[in-house]
């Protein structure tokens, strides 16, 4: 909302400036002598330099059929192909052909005893200069604009604001469209007119980011600095209006990188808390589960490359069920071989949930090696949109927090609207009488634990485009989501939501100052003074023992 | 806090009940075997290798000892052994890079690592190795003090406790991972040369350290024997049964509990001492919480609940992995994990069982 407001701020600012540039453009609209150019052109050095430099001046007013005309002949005398025959210049196909067009009237003509256009050291500089600005206001394809740029820059001093300003205006490319305010906001911080100067400090202050900072700190060594109060004042101030974007840029860019962070530590807790509350059991497996989740993602993705190349980039939503169903699978084998006979045995059912992890590991290095697995990024889920200052909101994170609202949803709507939650619920609230009731309480476990299982699944889909994927992968998160259950409390989903927030957020407000240690540190040692308070955790389960 | 509770416990123990002592065969059996294995290394001097492999053994045996003591008894589970383990390991590896720096005048890895003129303030005193063994002691007892009573009074138990202890040693192998701390980073220490002015490879440096070990082991077993056969070993028992029983009975279950993991932490650290000067080196993946998970695993094999079966568990277990990492070094994990599976489904006691097999489904109420 406010980073919003001050984006329309900015917009209506560059959007005025545009208008006036446009405006002055249209009211003096130039037209070129198209004749006397042509006979410059075939003049003495002096003539050619003068109707070049005399082009790239006027360049910004010119209309759009002069400029791509007048190109021709300048591009020509580049790569050697414009001839004179007096003072009738001939533009020919290729260096040295018999026969050529006319440049003004475009008829053939034969260029027999033509002698090539006279061109100097200065002049060279001077044509390619006007070449450069012609291709950037009217060339045809996105290349030979960029080429024209970069030649324009390259003797920025002699361009005119306005043709930048055209251009920009123009230009359909995003990315050289961004390159050319760039270079015109460098042109203006550096020209010799002090009124232009400021308008550029206060232009470059409006949109702020560290890049627009080191730009205007540079400019404190600017003779101007010293000399010239007014200046001094306008880049002190502009100085500060960038650093204190920035700092809120970055602040928000900690928080949306926090709230990522707890996206995935909620969606790997939440199915540990919902097991835990329900049979007592901690899933030591459950990074495993995380694991598997992410493979099954990239085996969705082999699997399209094979079948159909032209979806490949729908695969991280195809992924979706096939993870949380191939998870929950192995969670259900889990639970039918192993843990159903350690639920009176918790601490034993630690052991073998680590067995199974240990196993699951190594069975997974054996079949698909150590290494890194290569995704290919979807379009939806690469880039991302620069919001305010250095704040970009990339799409891989904001996925993944997408993601776990959605899980957020899935699972509220599970246990509390389906026979299965309800089930869950009763049996977590007093397993001996659900049982006496008549809720199947092994099946609701088995149950229980696939679709917790499931959500770990789930949570290694939304891993899949942020972090590596490998097979020790989940170790990364278990223990920060075994405290997030802790914190949260046992068997309730609002209580991991809160602690996934509360440990993420700290996790990565504190790692900027001491350290990702320091802040392991502080949120356990944190956890284990909270539970001094509140040994159940924030939000303790209702259980009727 | 508990005056009322803790004097009627002290009524109890004055008045005592007739404890019926069980002298435990298997110990005593096991700790005649020790004393004779020590023996026969001291007699036979065998080849240096394998008797540092076995002064190993004896010292993670002692580790599983410890943690025996507080889950096979208390019910306590602790996934952060290796914590103390580690304390007890990096406060040897200090004096023994000390003392070495002192009679040699060659600086401590952590010093060439750093760039350090002199050893951070506290090292101050660990040529001394009294003063490094109390210190280490003391400090494993310290920590644990306070993360139990932490604990213990909040009634934080059972699987709670377990991945609490398990986060505590994880965070602790961030820590040591860092190399500003002045133990060596990932590196750890290593490139011990002295223990007690003896050079530290030399056979019979080895063996006076392995019959060291073996003997330590043989003392924690008659100790913790002793303990376990005593009145605080049944209040144990009742605890690791119900701990609300024994609390409404009026002892003083939090006191209990510190006590006797605080002693677990000690011995721990004493495992820790012995291990280092055999292993030559020590590194924060000691404190990696496979390690503290894997003691468990000890003491599950050999069969929890009874002092022998930690024994056993952890040498087999150790014996095994030392063969198989070396000869097929990919089957170990499948291995382990099978083996863990195997005892948890059909041996819940262990190793111990395999006389009298009775699968699980059977005997549902075992001790936990």
């Amino acid at each position: 909302m406010f980073s919003g407001s001050v984006r329309t701020d900015m917009k209506v600012a560059i959007g005025a400036i545009l208008a006036v540039f446009l405006w002055t453009g249209t009211a003096s609209a130039d037209v070129l002598d198209r004749g006397a150019f042509a006979a410059a052109l075939c003049g003495d050095a002096a003539s050619l330099g003068s109707a070049a430099e005399a082009v790239t001046r006027r360049a910004a007013d010119l209309s759009r059929d002069d400029l791509a005309w007048a190109a021709q002949p300048l591009r020509g005398i580049l790569e050697r192909r414009l001839v004179c025959l007096g003072t009738s210049a001939v533009l020919l196909d290729r260096p040295g052909a018999g026969e050529g067009r006319s440049v003004v009237s475009g008829d053939p003509q034969p260029a027999a005893g033509a002698r090539a256009s006279v061109l100097g050291l200065r002049q060279r500089a001077l044509v390619e200069t006007a070449d450069g600005v012609l291709a950037l206001l009217a060339a045809p394809q996105v290349e030979a604009r960029a080429a024209g740029l970069w030649a324009a820059e390259r003797r920025i001093a002699a361009v005119p604001d306005g043709v930048f300003a055209r251009a920009e205006a123009a230009e359909t490319d995003a990315g050289l469209k961004a390159a050319i305010a760039r270079v015109a906001e460098a042109a203006a911080l550096s020209s010799p007119d002090p009124q232009r100067r400021l308008a550029a400090i206060d232009r470059v202050a409006g949109a702020p980011s560290s890049n627009a900072l080191s730009r205007l700190s540079a400019l404190k060594a600017d003779a101007a600095y010293a000399a010239d109060p007014a200046f001094r004042a306008a880049l002190d101030a502009g100085i500060a209006q960038v650093e204190r974007a920035v700092a809120v840029g970055n602040g928000l860019a900690i928080l949306y990188n926090g709230l990522s962070f707890a996206s995935i530590l909620f969606m790997a807790a939440a199915g540990l808390a919902i097991i835990f509350g329900l049979m007592g059991v901690i899933n030591l497996a459950q990074g495993e589960f995380i694991m598997i989740g992410a493979y099954a993602t990239y085996g969705v993705q082999e699997a399209l490359r094979l079948i159909a190349p032209a979806w490949l980039d729908l695969y991280l939503i195809l992924a979706i069920p096939v993870a949380f169903l191939a998870t929950a699978l192995v969670g259900i084998a889990i639970e039918a071989l192993v843990l159903r006979h350690l639920y009176r045995r918790p601490l034993m059912s630690l052991l073998a949930t680590w067995a199974v992890s240990l196993f699951l590991i190594n069975l997974v290095r054996v079949a698909f090696g150590t290494r890194n697995l290569q995704f290919t990024m979807p379009s939806y889920v690469s880039g991302g949109i620069a919001l305010y200052a250095d704040f970009v909101v990339t799409w891989n994170r904001l996925f993944a927090i997408g993601f776990a609202a959605g899980t957020l949803v899935l699972t509220l709507l599970v246990l509390r609207a389906t026979p299965l939650g309800l089930n869950i619920r009763a049996v977590t609230q007093n397993r001996d009488m659900a049982g006496c009731l008549g809720i199947p309480t092994r099946q609701v476990d088995r149950l229980a634990f696939g679709f917790g299982s499931g959500l770990a699944g789930l949570a290694g889909v939304a891993l899949a485009p942020i972090y590596s994927v490998n097979p020790q992968m989940g170790a990364t998160f278990i223990i920060d989501s075994f405290m997030v259950v802790v914190l949260g409390g046992v068997g309730t989903v609002v209580g991991t939501l809160i602690a996934a927030l509360g440990v993420g957020q700290i996790n990565v407000l504190i790692e900027p100052f001491y350290g990702a240690v320091a802040a392991k540190v502080i949120v356990l040692v944190g956890i284990i003074l909270f539970l001094q308070w509140r040994p159940e955790g924030l939000v303790a389960a209702r259980r009727r023992r | 806090m508990n005056a009322v509770t803790g004097s009627l416990a002290a009524t109890r123990a004055a008045a005592p009940m007739p404890v019926q002592r069980r002298y435990d065969a298997g110990l005593l059996g096991l700790v005649a075997a020790l004393v004779g294995v020590a023996l026969i290394l001291g007699l036979a001097k065998p080849e240096t290798y394998l008797v540092n492999a076995i002064g190993q053994l004896a010292a993670l045996a002692i580790l599983a000892v410890s943690l025996d003591l507080v889950w096979g008894y208390l019910g306590i589970l602790s996934l952060g052994h290796g914590l103390f383990f580690a304390i007890g390991g990096y406060v040897c590896a200090m004096h023994l890079s000390a003392h070495a720096y002192a009679v040699t005048g060659t600086a401590p890895d952590v010093m060439q690592f750093m760039g350090w003129a002199s050893l951070p303030f506290y090292w101050t005193g660990m040529t001394s190795a009294p003063y490094a063994l109390v210190l280490a002691i003391a400090l494993a007892v310290l920590v644990a003090f306070l993360f139990g009573w932490a604990s213990f009074r909040s009634r934080v138990n059972g699987v709670y406790f377990s991945i609490i202890s398990q986060a505590l040693v994880y965070v602790a192998m961030l820590l040591m991972f860092r190399n500003d701390t002045g133990f060596g980073g990932n590196n750890g220490m290593t490139s011990f040369t002295l223990l007690f002015g003896f050079a530290m490879g030399a056979p019979g440096t080895v063996l006076t350290l392995t019959i060291v070990t073996i003997l330590a082991l043989a003392a924690v077993l008659i100790g913790c024997g002793r303990l376990v056969a005593s009145g605080i070993g049944r209040q144990m028992l009742a605890c690791r049964d119900d701990e609300t029983r024994l609390r409404t009975l009026g002892y003083g279950t939090t006191a209990l509990k510190l006590k006797i993991w605080c002693l677990s932490a000690a011995i721990a650290a004493l495992a820790g001492i012995l291990y280092v000067p055999q292993v030559g080196i020590i590194n924060p993946r000691v404190l990696a919480p496979d390690l503290s998970l894997e003691i468990a695993v000890w003491v599950a094999i050999g069969g929890m609940g009874r002092l022998s079966g930690a024994v056993i568990g952890a040498v087999l277990v150790n014996a095994l992995k030392f063969w198989l990492t070396a000869a097929m070094p990919e089957a170990w994990p499948f291995i382990l994990s099978g083996l863990v599976l195997l005892v948890v489904l059909v041996l819940p006691n262990g190793l111990l069982d395999l006389g009298r097999l009775k699968p699980t489904w059977l005997s549902r109420g075992m001790p936990r």
